[in-house]
Parts: C-alpha cells; sequence; structure tokens
C-alpha cells in the first residue's frame, strides 16, 4: 500500500470529499500531517546523488542519507595518488553540501533492514521509518584462500578509497629499484571495469621516472578486460609493451593469470597453470579480490545466486522487495559497468521515480549514460562513453543507443586534452554529488 | 542584427534527419527534459554549470544553439573526444528537449573549487592584450559587449571556464580537425597568432 493511498483513506474516513485529495498533492502538508520518508543507506556516487536530487524535484520530501564515514574519498582519480602525482586531500569530501539541499545527515551504519516493517536499524542504535529505501553501499570482497584481516595489513587491495590507497601509495615509493609489482585483477563483474589497468598504466609510469628496472606484471583471472586494445596501444608507445624491455606484463586467465591463493608471509600469489600451481613472488602486490554486493544488501535480502542485486530497469527498485530501489555497483544494471557515471545516472533515475511514486505518479521514461576516463600517464587519458535505454522487450537488459572508445592511434594533444578532461569529469560530477 | 540572423553555423538538416533514425522508435515514450538533461551533469555539472575547467558550463545558452552544436557532434563536422559519440544516442526530439532544459537554466560565471588545482588562472596582463587582440580581429563584431552576448548562433564566452576556451581556440587553428566555424569568424581567427587567441582566452574568461 503506497503512501499516497494510506493518506487517502485516512482522508476519506475523516469525511473529507475525495475530490479534494486529487488537488492536496503539491500543496504544503496539512499540520500534523506526517512527511513523505526517504532514507539513503550509503553515500557514495549513487547515494548521495539520489539524496540531493530528490530534495531538488520535491522539497515535500524528507530524505535522511545514513553513511558510515564521515568524510568521503572518491575511487575515480585515486589511482594518481596512488602512482605519487595526487594528493589524498583532493580525492576528500564531506557531506555540508548535501546538508544544504535539506537533506538529513547521520553518520551512522545501517545493520539491518526490514522490508515489511519499513524500516532500517543503526549500529548507533537507530531505528528510521522509510516510505521509500535506497540501497548504495557499492561493493564488498569475497573472501579469498589467504587473503585474511591479518594478510590485508601487508597486502592491500586499495579497491575502496581510503587509507589503502595512500599504503599502497607507499609501500610502491618503498620498492627498490629491479623490485616487481604484482597486480591482481579480478574476475567479472567488479567496480571499475577499466580501475585494474589504468592503476597499473600510472604505477608503471612512476617505475619508467623512478625505478627503471622494476617490472610490473598484471595476474588476471580474465581472457580479455576493459579498453585493452586501447591499453594496450598505449603501454607500447610508453612502456615498451610488447617488447622483451617491456616495464608491464598482462597473463590472462586462460595464460596462467588466475590467481588461488594469496601467502602475505611469502609476499607470494600462486597461480593456477594447468592443474599446476605456479607461485609469483612480488616486493609489493596489490591483490583486487573477487566483488560481491555491499553486505547490508546481501544481509538484506536484495541478491540473488549471482551476488548482486536483481532490478526493475526502468527504476532500479528490487525485484526481491517492493519500496526498496538499489543503486550503483551493488545492483545488477544490465549490462552498464559498476563506475561512478553509471551510479550517478542511475540516481537520478531512481530519484526521479520515488518522486513520482510518492506524489501518486507512474515513474516516466529512464535514461542512461555512462561516461569514463582512464589514465595511462599524466598526459594520456582515454575514455568510454555510452547512451542507453530502458526496453520493455529486453527487460533483463538495457539498450545501447550509442557507445565508443576514444579512437585508436590519436595524435598527443587528444590524449592530453582527455586527461585533463578527465580532472574536470572529476570536479563536476564531485559538485554534482556534494555541493 | 540583420547579418546575425542570416550568418549560419552549419547547415545541420541532413544530419537531423539521420540522427531520427537512431532515436527511439515510435512505441516508446521520450523521457522528459530533466531526465535527458540531468544526465548531462556528471560532466557539466548540476544545471549546467560546471565545475570543471576543461568542460563549458552550458546553463542559459539559447537551445537552438546547442541543438546545433549537438548535431554538428553527432555528425562529426564538430570535432570532439566523447561528445560525437554520446550525441548518437539522442533522437532530434531528444536532442529538443535537452537544449530547452539548459536554455532554462540561469548562467553562472566559472569558479573554481576548493579541490581544483588544475584549472588554469586568469592572467590580467594576457587578458589585458587578449581584449586588443579582440578588437583587431573584430571578435567583438558577433561577441558583443565583452563576450556576454549571446544569440542562436553565438555561445556566451564571458566567463566561460579558460581552460575550456583555450582549447577551442587551439582546436581552431588546428588545420587538422576542421573546426566549423561562420566564414567572417574564420577571417578572425586567421588574423590572430596562436598567442594571441591564447590572450584572447585570458580575456573573455575574465570578463562577468
Amino acid at each position: 500500500m503506497t503512501n499516497l493511498t494510506r493518506r487517502s483513506f485516512i482522508k476519506l474516513s475523516s469525511g473529507v470529499a475525495a475530490v479534494s485529495l486529487t488537488s492536496s498533492f503539491g500543496v504544503p502538508a496539512i499540520a500534523g500531517e506526517a512527511k513523505q520518508k526517504v532514507v539513503v543507506v550509503g553515500g557514495g556516487y549513487g547515494g548521495a546523488v539520489v539524496a540531493k536530487y530528490i530534495r531538488m524535484a520535491d522539497p515535500k520530501v524528507q530524505v535522511t542519507l545514513v553513511e558510515k564515514n564521515a568524510d568521503y574519498y572518491s575511487c575515480p582519480l585515486s589511482n594518481w595518488v596512488v602512482a605519487g602525482f595526487r594528493d589524498m586531500a583532493l580525492q576528500k569530501w564531506n557531506y555540508e553540501g548535501l546538508k544544504k539541499h535539506g537533506v538529513e545527515v547521520v553518520i551512522d551504519e545501517v545493520t539491518a533492514i526490514d522490508p515489511a516493517g519499513k524500516s532500517v536499524a543503526t549500529a548507533g542504535g537507530k531505528k528510521l521509518a522509510y516510505d521509500a529505501l535506497v540501497v548504495a553501499p557499492g561493493v564488498d570482497f569475497k573472501d579469498f584462500p589467504g587473503y585474511d584481516a591479518e594478510a590485508q595489513k601487508k597486502i592491500v587491495h586499495a579497491w575502496k578509497a581510503g587509507p589503502d590507497t595512500v599504503t599502497l601509495a607507499k609501500q610502491i615509493a618503498a620498492m627498490q629499484d629491479g623490485d616487481t609489482f604484482i597486480l591482481v585483477a579480478p574476475a567479472d563483474p567488479y567496480r571499475c571495469p577499466p580501475g585494474p589497468y589504468e592503476r597499473a598504466s600510472l604505477v608503471a609510469h612512476y617505475l619508467k621516472k623512478n625505478k627503471p628496472k622494476s617490472k610490473l606484471l598484471i595476474l588476471d583471472a580474465k581472457p580479455k578486460f576493459s579498453k585493452q586494445g586501447l591499453f594496450q596501444e598505449g603501454w607500447t608507445q610508453l612502456y615498451g609493451f610488447g617488447s622483451d624491455n617491456s616495464i608491464i606484463k598482462w597473463v590472462s586467465g586462460a595464460e596462467g593469470g588466475k590467481v588461488v591463493r594469496v601467502d602475505a608471509k611469502e609476499m607470494a600469489v600462486y597461480t593456477d597453470n594447468n592443474g599446476f600451481e605456479e607461485k609469483h613472488v612480488g616486493a609489493c602486490i596489490n591483490f583486487i579480490p573477487p566483488n560481491t554486493a555491499g553486505k547490508i544488501a546481501i544481509a538484506a535480502g536484495l541478491t540473488n545466486e549471482s551476488g548482486w542485486c536483481p532490478v526493475h530497469l526502468n527504476t532500479f527498485e528490487s525485484k526481491q522487495h517492493k519500496g526498496i530501489f538499489v543503486v550503483g555497483d551493488s545492483s545488477a544494471s544490465g549490462g552498464m559497468p559498476k563506475s561512478g557515471y553509471a551510479a550517478n545516472s542511475q540516481a537520478k533515475v531512481v530519484a526521479a521515480a520515488i518522486v513520482a511514486r510518492l506524489n501518486g505518479k507512474e515513474p516516466g521514461e529512464p535514461s542512461y549514460v555512462n561516461t569514463c576516463y582512464s589514465m595511462l600517464s599524466p598526459d594520456y587519458g582515454i575514455s568510454v562513453a555510452a547512451v542507453w535505454k530502458y526496453d520493455p522487450a529486453t527487460p533483463d537488459k538495457v539498450k545501447e543507443i550509442s557507445s565508443g572508445v576514444s579512437p585508436s592511434k590519436a595524435p598527443d594533444f587528444i590524449r592530453k586534452q582527455e586527461a585533463l578532461y578527465n580532472e574536470s569529469w572529476y570536479q563536476s560530477i564531485m559538485a554534482d554529488t556534494f555541493s | 542584427m540583420q547579418q546575425r540572423k542570416i550568418r549560419m553555423l552549419t547547415a545541420v538538416g541532413g544530419v537531423l534527419a539521420g540522427m531520427m533514425l537512431l532515436g527511439a522508435s515510435a512505441a516508446q515514450a521520450d523521457a522528459t527534459g530533466p531526465m535527458l538533461a540531468n544526465t548531462c551533469a556528471g560532466c557539466h555539472g548540476t544545471n549546467g554549470i560546471s565545475a570543471g575547467p576543461a568542460m563549458p558550463t552550458i546553463a542559459g545558452m539559447p537551445a537552438k544553439y546547442l541543438k546545433a552544436v549537438m548535431a554538428d557532434f553527432a555528425s562529426g563536422k564538430r570535432p570532439s573526444t566523447i561528445m560525437g559519440r554520446l550525441a548518437k544516442g539522442y533522437s532530434e526530439a531528444e536532442i529538443a528537449l535537452i537544449a530547452d532544459e539548459f536554455a532554462k537554466q540561469k548562467w553562472q560565471n566559472a569558479k573554481s573549487g576548493p579541490q581544483s588545482k588544475m584549472a588554469t588562472a586568469v592572467n590580467a596582463k594576457l587578458a589585458k592584450e587578449g581584449e586588443k587582440a579582440t578588437k583587431g580581429a573584430k571578435c567583438d563584431k558577433c561577441h558583443e559587449d565583452n563576450g556576454v552576448f549571446q544569440d542562436d548562433d553565438t555561445p556566451r564566452v564571458a566567463g566561460q571556464w579558460l581552460d575550456y576556451l583555450r582549447f577551442k581556440v587551439q582546436d581552431l587553428k588546428n588545420p587538422e580537425l576542421k573546426v566549423p566555424q561562420a566564414e567572417k569568424m574564420k577571417t578572425g581567427i586567421d588574423k590572430l597568432s596562436a598567442e594571441q587567441l591564447e590572450a584572447v582566452a585570458h580575456f573573455y574568461a575574465s570578463q562577468k
């Protein structure tokens, strides 16, 4: 039962003429009448945008954002920090801007969701009731042999920006010339498909400048990866890829790149090479574990056997629980990548759908966009962009209307422009998220 | 004024016809203007007010100008990095909705946020030289009021992001790119050196 019908019922039962009810929306709530409440779990590229855009579209709706951390560190551009050419302070954002839009920000952790009772419980002992709930926790990581809490002190993934980003940067800076850096890339699907390869590129840039005898080994669970042609073209141009002197070596899953266990004491990872374990030792290892939906989404029963949250692709409302919307990396987004821009785009669809519902209307047609930049060096950027629609004929896959990556063999000034566009993209999307 | 009306940046008819084929099928309803335009905000900022030094603010620009630019991006007539790929994703009707939505918004001059360390700062001396250059090349015949003026063929350039303007003047001078421009503008650009054009960018960025 939606709030609209519930409210109508209350008014009807107290003798107010039905004709006045239909026009009662859009005017300030009458005294004593409860405001419609939206709770948003998680304040990143998805959640913060839903909160802001609901308030922009309908200031009558009360929005509470519950986020574990008072400071937010952006993953996009954090690979620049890893490679030592960007200050971590530039990755740090806060929730003051959202408060100006009238979003109530609660720094706390949601520990349980009650879809039947329409409320969430927090570690701080709060119970928050909602009319619509948005779950935007980002990703979490699957358990992996040898990668326990102790191992994670020595070998970080830094696949959520924060203290580990800085730890990884320090570990790379502490490498001796001639040491090997190992990057373990996860199987699909995972947050930021080109991310591991951007990170490899930028670490290679650092090694080329500072530790020219060092090598970088990418051990990959996959047979291929995002923007592969462009990455390899750039690696050839910048880092001698394909030659005997290449800084970067990429080993695909089919060629023995699939890591099966981690041994932090030995600073080694083991791959499966045709049934035989092969040991790879690195002075610095960056292990990115297999990704899964955020723990709270799993606990709330929003995931299915895939480990991700199935959603109706026209609204991003959960297929498991009505009234709960899953935004960003945790959702099974029908072919959109797990990227910050896709989360931003989905968030606006969710905000519009929730505002429509709370006003007793059907959600309209959605529109989705992704634009995503990757850096191969500080002066070398590439991009991917796409536009999607919802097509009822293919409810499990969004319909790609256009898409494409940067051209191959583009002149240097184009690569440089895209590098600068990347930083501008970051400024605008962060302002769209937090200001 | 009469001259301005007949000055056409590009011919867009054929392009728009082509785009219609790529667009939504008749059975599918279009998304609303805000729904479509909000997807642009990740790069162009909330309501088209960019926070990124190389991304133009598009808030409050004339709808007809924005439509023509999108059509030129889609056809490839106007060179771009990603805009061509994105512009091809919309029907003519959708582009009209997007353009109308941004035209409704209020322009704001570029303003760097505390996290932006890569923006080129406006150089007052260059801006002065740039002002002189705009007079010499008669930029002010169309970009009136020191670049504040806008109409269907002329974007506002005053208070625009400096890095964006720098990229654009570099592109105009780049023979590889063949940026479409009005004949009169081409004559003006040809008169200016790369250094003068850089100064022109500083001048317009310095205006409010």
